[in-house]
This record gives structure tokens, C-alpha cells and sequence, in this order.
């Protein structure tokens, strides 16, 4: 069952397009993996979604409604969270505070709750409550970044290249992380550029070339066809 | 040549105005923060604090504190509907299309005053208990001061527990951070800026009375120099620092207070003149402040 | 129409430059002296706007000090020309040796442009620290200046008769000094657009960061802007105290630079022509309300008409008023999609 459609989405930076025709589905509980090299249109895909870039023309459905109209607050709280590129923590303020505002929204009693459950996902947030953001590593930025995104208790998680200048042994726990999340039933829309990764954690997965859509199918499939091989694998 | 007491005494006053324009860089600095915008406005603010506190308590005679929350009121207003109607659609356009309409809206306001209570200024008289005469061993003070420092003093108490433990005040301070992270964790921007807005603009209209009450007139032009001074305050004090605002607040009153005070009397007309130099030194030696990060160009 | 606009732009401009001065003729020997009047300070209004839009339309700074470098000239020039009988008697300073002793005055020309280049100088030394920062910082701190300049012009009692100001400048001003003074500055700022210097320029108010990354290297360009638009700010300035006969510190205020920032938002900032026709509409505008204020005894009508038509260009016609229309596009320069 689609949990997202995208349909047929064009996105312009002023008049220079970045997106063309652009559709794309992600079914409820998978995990799955959009790739394609810098510059391809992913993070203006994801953007998109999440609402800070409104399409030109096109339709996004969330759970068989059009949300292209509202605004990222709107989304936020209908369950879409992003993790976006570069983590954009807030990095003045606490980790804490960082990981309330993930919670924004909510007016549940559960907050704490699952601030207790961030913390036993990432035992580092919890040595770093009260320290400002802005001074911990990139590793553990990003687990912040993953950690006040879950805080909106999403139903789809939208990932930007959560894997970009970290360090391989903080990649794979990364990684360990994303498949604990998925395994908590959230549904995970990747972005990677490290297809290697991407292949192993999605169901599906999608290639874009210079806005547009190459090619689609499940990992091992996609991965055979000898152009993505070379762009991809070097090989 | 200069007593203790005369020193006494200046100090005193450069805190009553630093006071005020820390108060006046309080509401900007947030403001900017979030918009880069400087808000010329701000400065119109605190003439319509002071003339609806005037028209309300001399003119309509009610008590003195309806007068006050009807200034705090009509500021909040006012600021609001600035938002809602003259900045809110020009948002993620162009920074200086912001700052021109804030120009236009500061004439605006000041004409509408001056069109309303005519040009020429009025004998500010505030209530009987404020205008009681202190000596202490030789600095002579009025109740008036003592009510400035105290009010702003909570004021600003107020504000910092706002932001540092309120909801909505740790999302003001994300948001001055970085829009568009602000509205990823799902945080309504137009909602903490309107907030902010209405504040800075409550609490500028509540300067306006201190102001006319201090210095005892009120003029349709009052606001200009003291929305302006409050930017050259935030400088001082930092760009993109709340307690540098406040901080660069009281170094300004104290320096334009001390210079007038202790250089010889021909440099009095200069005051403003050297609140300026002072602007442009700190930009010269050293941008950032005394709190303040890099800005990005 | 199609043969007009193939026409080298040089012939264009002599052609425009050549109906101008056919139009003022007529206007000058038809006109009545009150209508002559408003036009000449339309003049002397459009020089001052479009070399503000120099710095504020081209290069996407933001100065607010615009009536100080008038100011400046003003004085300048000024202190130049005046009469050397009146200075006794008005207890202004004779001239030093090296600009020509206490016998001597200057000509109407050379002081005018010594006065445009103190003002230039003015802008070298405000601008140098102010334009490495942020553009909000110009912006208070050009105000700065501003106050700074029209504190001195108070306080320097001796140099410049304090708040009393300077009255029995000779009237060297006429119609003819405005326009060629209109044309010389519409034809420098629009052979600068289209130098290396302008392309440069407008790079800069597109991004600083990807003109920065094109090798060009904005502080020199927007120093330049800044300093060529004082210089003509002010000539602006010179201009109008030899109209006006007198001039006094607090003429030269916030109102007078806001007045400027309206005819340019109002014309089009970024159009060649815009100012002028910005100037044109302010001050014909001001002509029309001043009765009616005065009249009604509704002081602040003026201003308030002026703050609306700003806010509302803002609003909904952010280009201006010459920046959609197509009659004054022959000379205007293409502009890039506001941003
Ligand atoms: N803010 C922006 N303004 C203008 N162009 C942009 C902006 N962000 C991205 N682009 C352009 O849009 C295209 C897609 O960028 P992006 O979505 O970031 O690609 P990816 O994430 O796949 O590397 C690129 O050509 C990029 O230069
Ligand atoms: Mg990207």
C-alpha cells in the first residue's frame, strides 16, 4: 500500500529547473533508496516532500492525500520527518532542546517517553544533554539529526545522505541505526550516494540522472544493468 | 574637577538610558535574528507607546496603570498587524526590500502621529508618585529612574526565561538559527515570528512612556534616533546575541551619558554624532562585537 | 520601431540628449517661472537619485546616507563660490592661500566638482570599513554618517554659520547646469554598466559569492559604486545651494535621504531612466499635496502619501514604475530576474 505518491513533480530554482516529471512511490513499512550522483535533483526531491520546496506542477500525496499545498509544519505533523543534508542541528542550543523541538508538535504525554527511547538508541545523546550541539562531532551530529527527526514519531522518514563525510565505522553504525528504525515499523525514504550501503538496507530503489528518473526496481536488479554498475561501483 | 557624586550621578543616568535602549535592542536583535531585518519601524513604536499612554492618561485621565497596559496593548497590536500586513509577503524575497518597507511604515506611523497630534511637541507629565525628588548622599534622582531600571531589569528577566525555557521561546531561537530547520521540525515560522513581533513592539511602546516620562516630552519624531541608536546598541553588543543586545543597550547609554558628561560643554550638540563614530570605530576594529559570532556576508 | 532599436546605443543617447534639450527650450521661453522652478529641482533630484541608484540599484548595497555626501557638496561648493564682500559681513571664513587667498572666489564649475570630490573622499573613508560587512551594516552605517555630517555642519559654527546656516549663495543654478549635469551622470553610469566595471557590478548584486568565485573581487566594485555615487551626490548637492540661495544643517536630514530612496523605488531601481522618473513623480507629486496640506492644516499628508506609494510598490510592483514600461526601456539596462 503507497504510503507516498509522488506524481509527475516539476521544481524550478527561479528559472533554472532542477526538477523534471518526476514520480516516484513508497509503500508502507519498506525502506527505500533513491541514488544518482551529486547534482541529480535528490535533495530538491526530498525538499520537495518534506515542503520546503513547493513544485511548479505535479501533485504529492501522503497517505492518499494531496499535500502539496501545505507547508512543511503541516507535514511535519501529518508524520513526515526529514534528516536533511548536512544535519541542519541547531547547533546554539542543546542537544535536549534540540531533541524537544523534534517534538514540536505534539501535545502527547509520551514525549518523554520517547526521549527516553532516543536515548537508548544513541547512549552518546544522553552523555550530551545539556551540551551545546555545535561542539559535538559529525557522527554524533548526526545522530542528533536522526534523534530529533524521530522525536516527531514519523511515519516516514526521509534520510539525506546520512552517511556523507563520516567515518566508515560511524557509517556502519549509522546503518545499524537506520535498520532499528526500520524494524520499528517507520517507513524510510533514503537518499545515498553510497550505493553499496543503499543496497543493502532497501527493498526498492530508484536511480535519477539530471532531475529526471532513470531507472527503478529492486536493488539487485537495478545493480545489474552495466551503465548504473560503472557509474555506481566503478566498476 | 569631577566629584564622586557628579560621577555618581552620570553613571545613574547612563544606566536610565541604557535601560531603554536595551529594551528597544531587545525587540530588534529578535526580530533580526530571524529576518535580517533592521526594523526601522521599531523606532515609530515608541511614539505611539508614549502618545497612547499620554492621550489615555492626561487626556481620557484614567488610572495610570490602564494607561500603561493600554500603551503595552496597542504596541502589541500594532506590531502584529506590521507583520501581518506589511512583512509578511515579502518574505525570501530580497533582505533590502524588507528594510525599505520598514522605512516606509516608520513614516507612515510618524506622519500619522504628527497628522493626528499636530507637529509640535508636548509637556510629558507622568503620575505624581513617579515625578518624587531622591537624595541620596548628593546624587539626585526621581522615582521615575528607579521605576526604569526595575521594570526593564524584569523585563528582561522575563524575556531570558522565555527563551531559555519556554517551548515556544527555544523555537524562537532555532528559528533565528536557521529557517528552514525550523520549519523541518515542524515549528509554524510566520507563528514565532509574529510572536516576536508583537513583543519587541509591546515592549517598545512601554519604552515610549519611560522615554516621555524621563525626559518629560513627548514629540512626533521621538522615535527615530532611539529605534536607530538601538540597532548601533546591537551592534555593539553582538549580532545574533540576545544578551549582547542587551549588554550593547547599557554600553551606549552609559557612552553617550559619560561623553556628554565629562567632555567639555561645546560637545554636547555632538552627541549623536559620537554614538555614530562609535558605531562605525566598532565596525572598523572589531565587527562581531563584544558577543556576537561572524555573520556571513 | 524596429529601425530605433537597431540603432547603436551611442546615437540613441545623443538623440534622447538632443530632444531634451529641444524640450526644455521650449519649456524654458513658454513656461512661467513657478513651473521652471519645480522643474529644475526635478533636475537637481534625478542627479541625486540616479547616482543613489548607482550604489542601491546596480550593486545591491543599501545607503541611507545619501544627503550627506549632498550635504558635503553643498558645503563644499558652497564655501567655494561665496562671495568675498558677504563673507566678511556674514562672518564666514576667506580662503586659505592654496585655494586662491581671501581675495579670490571660486567659478561656479570648479567648485562644484571639488565639492563632488570631497564628497567621494567622504565615501572612501566611511565605506572602506563599512562595505567588507554585511549590506544591512552600510545601510546604519551611511545613516551614521549622515547624522555625523549635518552634527558637524551645526557645530562647526565658524566654518559654516551653525544651525543658522548659509544664506545669499549666488544663484549660479539655472536649467541649463541641471540637465547637462543629468545627462553627464546618466552617461558615466551608463558606460560604467556597460564596462567591465558594471558587468562586475551586477554580478555582485545577483550573488557576492558566485561573482566572488568568477575571480571578481567585490570590495573594489562596490568602493567604486559607493565613491562615484557620493561624487554625484555630491555635485546633487552643490547644485541645489546655488538654486536654493541658502542652506541649513538639518535640510540635509533623514527626510531628504528618504525622500531620494522613494524616487528610486518608485521609478525602478536597476533602470538607467527610473530615477528621473521617479524624481519627476515625487516632486511634481509634492507640488500638487503641499496646497492641500496647508490648505486643510493636515501637516503629514505629504509624507503620508509618499510612505503609501512606497510601501505599495513594495508590495505589488517591486520592479517600479520605469522598470515595466516600454517607452523608457530604450535606454534602460536588461536586469536579471529580481531576486
Ligand atoms: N538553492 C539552490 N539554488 C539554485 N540551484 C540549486 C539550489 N540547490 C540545488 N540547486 C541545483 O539543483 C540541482 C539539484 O541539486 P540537489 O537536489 O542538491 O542534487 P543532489 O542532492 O542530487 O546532489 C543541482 O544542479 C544544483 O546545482
Ligand atoms: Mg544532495
Amino acid at each position: 500500500m503507497p504510503l507516498l505518491e509522488v506524481e509527475r513533480i516539476h521544481v524550478y530554482y527561479g528559472v533554472i529547473p532542477a526538477l523534471m516529471d518526476l514520480s516516484l512511490t513508497v509503500d508502507e513499512g519498506r525502506v527505500v533508496a533513491l541514488v544518482g550522483a551529486n547534482g541529480a535533483g535528490k535533495s530538491t526531491t526530498l525538499k520537495a516532500i518534506a515542503g520546503v520546496l513547493r513544485p511548479r506542477s505535479g501533485r504529492i500525496l501522503f497517505r492518499d492525500r494531496d499535500i502539496t499545498r501545505l507547508g512543511a509544519d503541516r507535514r511535519v505533523r501529518m508524520g513526515i520527518a526529514l534528516v536533511p543534508e548536512g544535519r541542519q542541528i541547531f547547533s546554539t542550543l542543546s542537544v535536549r532542546e534540540n531533541l524537544l523541538l523534534g517534538a514540536y508538535h505534539r501535545r502527547d504525554q509520551e514525549v518523554k517517553k520517547d526521549l527516553e527511547w532516543i536515548y537508548s538508541l544513541f547512549p552518546i545523546l544522553r552523555e550530551r544533554m545539556h551540551q551545546v550541539a555545535g561542539t559535538m562531532s559529525g557522527g554524533e551530529q548526526q545522530m542528533l539529526a536522526f534523534g530529533r527527526a524521530l522525536m516527531a514519531r514519523p511515519k516516514l522518514l526521509l534520510l539525506d545522505e546520512p552517511s556523507l563525510g563520516l567515518a566508515p565505522l560511524v557509517v556502519r553504525e549509522i546503518y545499524q541505526v537506520i535498520e532499528r528504525i526500520r524494524d520499528a515499523s517507520i517507513t524510510i525514504f533514503l537518499v545515498e550516494q553510497n550505493v553499496n550501503m543503499a543496497m543493502h538496507v532497501a527493498n526498492y530503489m530508484y536511480v535519477m540522472e539530471a532531475g529526471r528518473l532513470k531507472m527503478e526496481g529492486v536493488p539487485q536488479e537495478v545493480m545489474r544493468d552495466e551503465d548504473i554498475k560503472r557509474a555506481y561501483l566503478g566498476g | 574637577m569631577f566629584t564622586g557624586t557628579y560621577v555618581a550621578q552620570q553613571l545613574l543616568n547612563g544606566v536610565v538610558l541604557g535601560s531603554m535602549y536595551a529594551l528597544l535592542a531587545l525587540g530588534m536583535t529578535v526580530v533580526y535574528g530571524i529576518l535580517r531585518l533592521i526594523n526601522f519601524a521599531h523606532g515609530a513604536l515608541v511614539t505611539v507607546g508614549a502618545f497612547t499612554f499620554f492621550g489615555i492618561f492626561v487626556a481620557l485621565g484614567w488610572p495610570f496603570s490602564l494607561a500603561l497596559a493600554a500603551a503595552l496593548l496597542v504596541g502589541g497590536v500594532m506590531g502584529l498587524l506590521l507583520d501581518l500586513v506589511g512583512y509578511r509577503k515579502l518574505r525570501g524575497g530580497p533582505e533590502v526590500s524588507l528594510l525599505i518597507t520598514s522605512l516606509g511604515i516608520y513614516i507612515l506611523l510618524e506622519n500619522f502621529i504628527k497628522l493626528l497630534a499636530t507637529p509640535q511637541p508636548y509637556a510629558f507629565r507622568p503620575p505624581a508618585f513617579l515625578t518624587q525628588l531622591h537624595n541620596v548622599s548628593g546624587v539626585a534622582f526621581r522615582t521615575v529612574d528607579i521605576f526604569i531600571v526595575i521594570v526593564s531589569v524584569l523585563i528582561m528577566v522575563a524575556f531570558a526565561v522565555f527563551v531559555k525555557r519556554t517551548k515556544l521561546g527555544i523555537a524562537m531561537r532555532a528559528t533565528a538559527e536557521s529557517v528552514e530547520a525550523a520549519q523541518l521540525v515542524g515549528i509554524n515560522v510566520n507563528h514565532v515570528v509574529a510572536v516576536a513581533f508583537v513583543l519587541g513592539s509591546a515592549v517598545a511602546a512601554v519604552t515610549g512612556f519611560m522615554w516621555g516620562a524621563k525626559y518629560g516630552q513627548i514629540a512626533y519624531d521621538m522615535g527615530f534616533m532611539a529605534g536607530v541608536k538601538a540597532f548601533v546598541a546591537i551592534v555593539i553588543g553582538g549580532i545574533g546575541s540576545i544578551p549582547g543586545a542587551m549588554i550593547g543597550g547599557f554600553v551606549l547609554g552609559l557612552v553617550e551619558t559619560l561623553a556628554v558628561g565629562f567632555l567639555p560643554p561645546g560637545f554636547a550638540e555632538y552627541r549623536d554624532a559620537i554614538v555614530f563614530t562609535l558605531l562605525i570605530l566598532v565596525l572598523l576594529f572589531k565587527p562581531t562585537g563584544i558577543m556576537g559570532r561572524k555573520e556571513a556576508v | 520601431m524596429r529601425r530605433w532599436t537597431s540603432l547603436p546605443g551611442g546615437v540613441k543617447f545623443l538623440i534622447g540628449v538632443g530632444l531634451l534639450f529641444l524640450v526644455l527650450f521650449v519649456a524654458n521661453s513658454t513656461l512661467n517661472r513657478y513651473v521652471l522652478h519645480v522643474i529644475i529641482l526635478i533636475g537637481i533630484y534625478s542627479v541625486a537619485t540616479t547616482s543613489l541608484n548607482l550604489t542601491n540599484g546596480y550593486t545591491g548595497l543599501f545607503s541611507l546616507g545619501h544627503a550627506g555626501f549632498m550635504a558635503v557638496g553643498a558645503y563644499v561648493a558652497t564655501l567655494l563660490t561665496f562671495p568675498v564682500r558677504l563673507r566678511i559681513a556674514y562672518n564666514l571664513p576667506l580662503l586659505p592661500h592654496f585655494l586662491g587667498g581671501p581675495d579670490y572666489q571660486w567659478p561656479f564649475l570648479p567648485a562644484l566638482i571639488v565639492g563632488g570630490l570631497v564628497a567621494a573622499v567622504a565615501a572612501l573613508l566611511v565605506g572602506a570599513p563599512v562595505l567588507r560587512l554585511r549590506g544591512h551594516y552600510l545601510s546604519v552605517a551611511s545613516l551614521g554618517f549622515m547624522v555625523i555630517i549635518t552634527t558637524l555642519a551645526k557645530g562647526l559654527k565658524d566654518l559654516t554659520r551653525g544651525a543658522a546656516g548659509i544664506q545669499a549663495i549666488p544663484r549660479y543654478t539655472d536649467i541649463w547646469w541641471v540637465y547637462a549635469w543629468l545627462v553627464v551622470t546618466i552617461y558615466v553610469i551608463w558606460r560604467l554598466l556597460n564596462s567591465s566595471y558594471g558587468r562586475a557590478m551586477l554580478a555582485i548584486r545577483e550573488s557576492e559569492t558566485a561573482a566572488q568565485a568568477q575571480g571578481i573581487h567585490p570590495m573594489r566594485y562596490k568602493l567604486l559604486s559607493f565613491v562615484i555615487g557620493a561624487f554625484f551626490a555630491g555635485i546633487a548637492g552643490g547644485l541645489y545651494a546655488h538654486f536654493a540661495r541658502s542652506i541649513r544643517p538639518y535640510e540635509f536630514s533623514f527626510y531628504m535621504t528618504f525622500h531620494i530612496v522613494i524616487m528610486l523605488i518608485i521609478g525602478g531601481a536597476g533602470t538607467l531612466l527610473g530615477p528621473t522618473v521617479g524624481a519627476a513623480i515625487v516632486v511634481a507629486l509634492k507640488y500638487v499635496l503641499k496646497p492641500v496640506e496647508e490648505g486643510l492644516g493636515i501637516y503629514g499628508l505629504v509624507e503620508i502619501v509618499y510612505a503609501l506609494m512606497l510601501i505599495g510598490v513594495m508590495l505589488w510592483r517591486p520592479e517600479g514604475i520605469a522598470g515595466g514600461v516600454n517607452p523608457l526601456r530604450f535606454l534602460v539596462a536588461r536586469k536579471g530576474e529580481r531576486r
